[in-house]
């Protein structure tokens, strides 16, 4: 957890100048501690287990007075021969590994040129800024208009270069791609910043030493950046891929799961089993296996950078 | 022609040769880059420009790129319509006093963290959970969670959505302000405990103080996260507690009959965040990071 946890040590122990007041001390940092804990208690951990608790249930909550009827784990024995469930299952892992791996391989070299030579990096900056100030929730509906068949801007720009209209959001084949090009375009600035902060904080003398030697660009990359920067890679994979699995706004407003249920993450189909089908049990036994699943995957990460 | 003017098969560095190939090899990349920062930019102009279109330009065929007719009436209609500006003040609202109560409770909790008055496995394990509590998807609480405020009576309130962007984003405060105070020298703690400071008296006059601009960027990121949100709005709320996230959200229903609108609810939403992010530019990997990479 080193890279990934502001340090704590065993070793900073209190000064000796506080031994008498010892348990004020400790009766201090419990109070300030309490109402944050407290605050996650109740809006955090409540929350997960009422929702364990009704995935063994099943109740329609739109029907007034009705009661959850504990129907064992039936929820999840559906979930198993569900086939909306598997594709959710397929379009989201689908949607995370793609845009993960493009917004790294666009972002490190987006970062190694803004930490080279090259002039105008204010202005790079501050232009990737303009993707993290937009609220998902507009940048959806915005992206929406783009890719709009009949007169979006990019089957207009796509004209100008002779390549023939596309469908874009109404095809079933180009609906996925399309939302991963708009996850991509939001967050590659935060994974290019990160690389950038990551690759500045190298020591240089070892690039002088490369160059004396004479490695070739991609040398110094593959030898010494990649392996240096390595903790900052996996830290920055684990928040990338656990952001992209709660991606939940640009689908929402560009395609709603749709069409058929190509663009269908799996945020998007808990939501709809919960607050369209009001299936709230159904919709509690996959919010559990998304959890589960999700917390194996960080659980690997965390154990890669216990091992850095 | 003579053996010693013959160039090598491969230009060695030196020759004008060598010199070409390199600059083909910048100019190329500088066009690919201003390729990308063209992609990257063109959404948040289409925004701004189109929310000063005439509605003949804003769904133009072939679309219009530079505009030269200019209009308000698109913000004057936005405001006019139901609820628009009733949803911007209780996004305002919601937004600070979720901002105001993560801030204070996040970074006391933090303070309690940094500093090791408790045992190593007690703070270690309060770490590890509030970790484990930001990995999980918000939508996988969103059932239970809805109906635990229906239960309460707190639906379509604004107390409900406080409450929800305070949880969420308390463990993004604990963790950029543990950063922060443990940034700081000991040695300021040291003296004012050696004046006879009490654990609040440190933190409200000594530590917080000290860690203010620390704070400010912690509160802007809480402030856009409660601004963003979408989803637990949309849940929460139907029409007394509305956010401009929702609304926003609403429009696509009947899009292309309102887009100059939609246009001008996007940009006026930008501004607070504009400002914000201007302000925080310098911290802005460390709160990206959750505080993982020093920015």
């Amino acid at each position: 957890m080193t890279a990934i946890t502001p340090e704590i040590t065993q070793a900073q122990s209190p000064p000796p100048v506080l031994k008498q007041s010892h348990r004020g001390e400790k009766i201090g940092s419990a109070i300030f501690l309490a109402p944050a804990v407290a605050f996650l208690l109740l809006t955090s951990v409540y929350p997960l287990i009422y929702s364990l608790w009704l995935s063994f249930h099943s109740w329609n909550m739109t029907i007034p007075n009705s009661q959850p009827v504990w129907i064992g784990t039936r929820n999840y024995e559906r979930l198993w021969d569900d086939p909306d469930f598997w594709n959710s299952v397929q379009v989201t892992l689908i949607f995370v590994l793609v845009a993960v791996t493009v917004e790294f391989i666009f972002g490190m070299g987006l970062a190694l040129l803004a930490t080279s030579r090259i002039r105008a990096m204010g202005w790079i900056r501050t232009i990737m800024l303009f993707p993290l100030m937009l609220a998902p929730v507009v940048a959806g509906v915005l992206w929406r208009t783009l890719f709009q068949s009949s007169y979006g801007v990019i089957n207009w720009a796509i004209g100008l270069v002779g390549i023939p209209a596309q469908e874009w959001l109404g095809s079933p084949s180009q609906a996925l791609p399309a939302v991963i090009a708009v996850e991509v375009w939001q967050n590659l600035p935060v994974v290019t910043f990160i690389l950038a902060a990551g690759i500045q904080s190298l020591p240089l003398d070892l690039y002088k030493a490369a160059q004396v030697d004479g490695a070739s660009s991609w040398q110094i990359f593959r030898r010494i950046t990649l392996p240096l920067l390595k903790p900052v890679i996996l830290v920055l994979l684990l928040l990338r891929i656990m952001d992209a699995f709660k991606v939940f706004d640009i689908v929402f407003t560009m395609t709603y799961g749709g069409p058929g249920q190509t663009t269908e993450l799996m945020s998007m189909l808990i939501y709809k089993t919960g607050f369209k089908f009001f299936q709230v049990g159904q919709a509690s036994a996959m919010s559990w296996v998304f959890l589960v699943a999700i917390f194996i995957i960080s659980l690997f990460f965390i154990w890669r950078l216990d091992k850095e | 022609m003579s053996a010693t003017t013959m160039t090598p098969v491969r230009p060695a560095p030196g020759t004008p040769n060598y010199h070409r190939r390199k600059q083909i090899g910048a100019i190329l990349l500088y066009l690919l880059t201003i390729a990308i920062m063209i992609v990257i930019a063109f959404p948040m102009y289409w925004l701004i420009t189109t929310s000063f279109k005439v509605p003949a330009d804003a769904t133009a065929n072939p679309p219009v790129i530079i505009p030269t007719r200019f209009t308000l009436d698109n913000y004057v209609n936005a405001f006019k319509t139901a609820g628009v500006s009733r949803a911007f003040v209780n996004s305002i609202v919601v937004a600070l006093a979720s901002t105001f109560f993560t801030t204070i409770l996040g970074s006391m909790a933090a303070y309690a963290l940094a500093k090791s008055y408790l045992s190593y496995a007690i703070r270690r394990g309060l770490m590890i959970w509030i970790l484990v509590t930001r990995i999980f998807p918000p939508v996988t609480t969103a059932i239970p969670y809805y109906v635990i405020v229906r239960n309460l009576h707190l639906g379509d309130t604004h107390t409900a959505l406080i409450i929800t962007y305070v949880a969420y984003g308390l463990p993004f405060v604990i963790w950029l302000m543990l950063g922060f105070f443990q940034d700081m020298p000991p040695e300021i703690e040291k003296a004012a405990i050696v004046d006879g400071c009490s654990f609040w008296q440190r933190f409200r006059r000594v530590i917080l103080p000290l860690a203010l601009p620390g704070l400010a960027v912690t509160s802007i990121f809480a402030f856009i996260y409660s601004w963003n949100e979408l989803l637990y709005a949309s849940m929460l709320t139907s029409f007394n507690a509305k956010t401009i996230p929702v609304v926003v959200s609403g429009f696509i229903s009947d899009q292309f009959l309102r887009w100059g609108e939609m246009t001008a609810i996007g940009t006026l939403m930008v501004i607070p965040v504009l400002i914000f992010a201007a302000g925080a530019q310098r911290y802005l990997v460390r709160g990206l990071t959750f505080g993982a990479v020093k920015g």
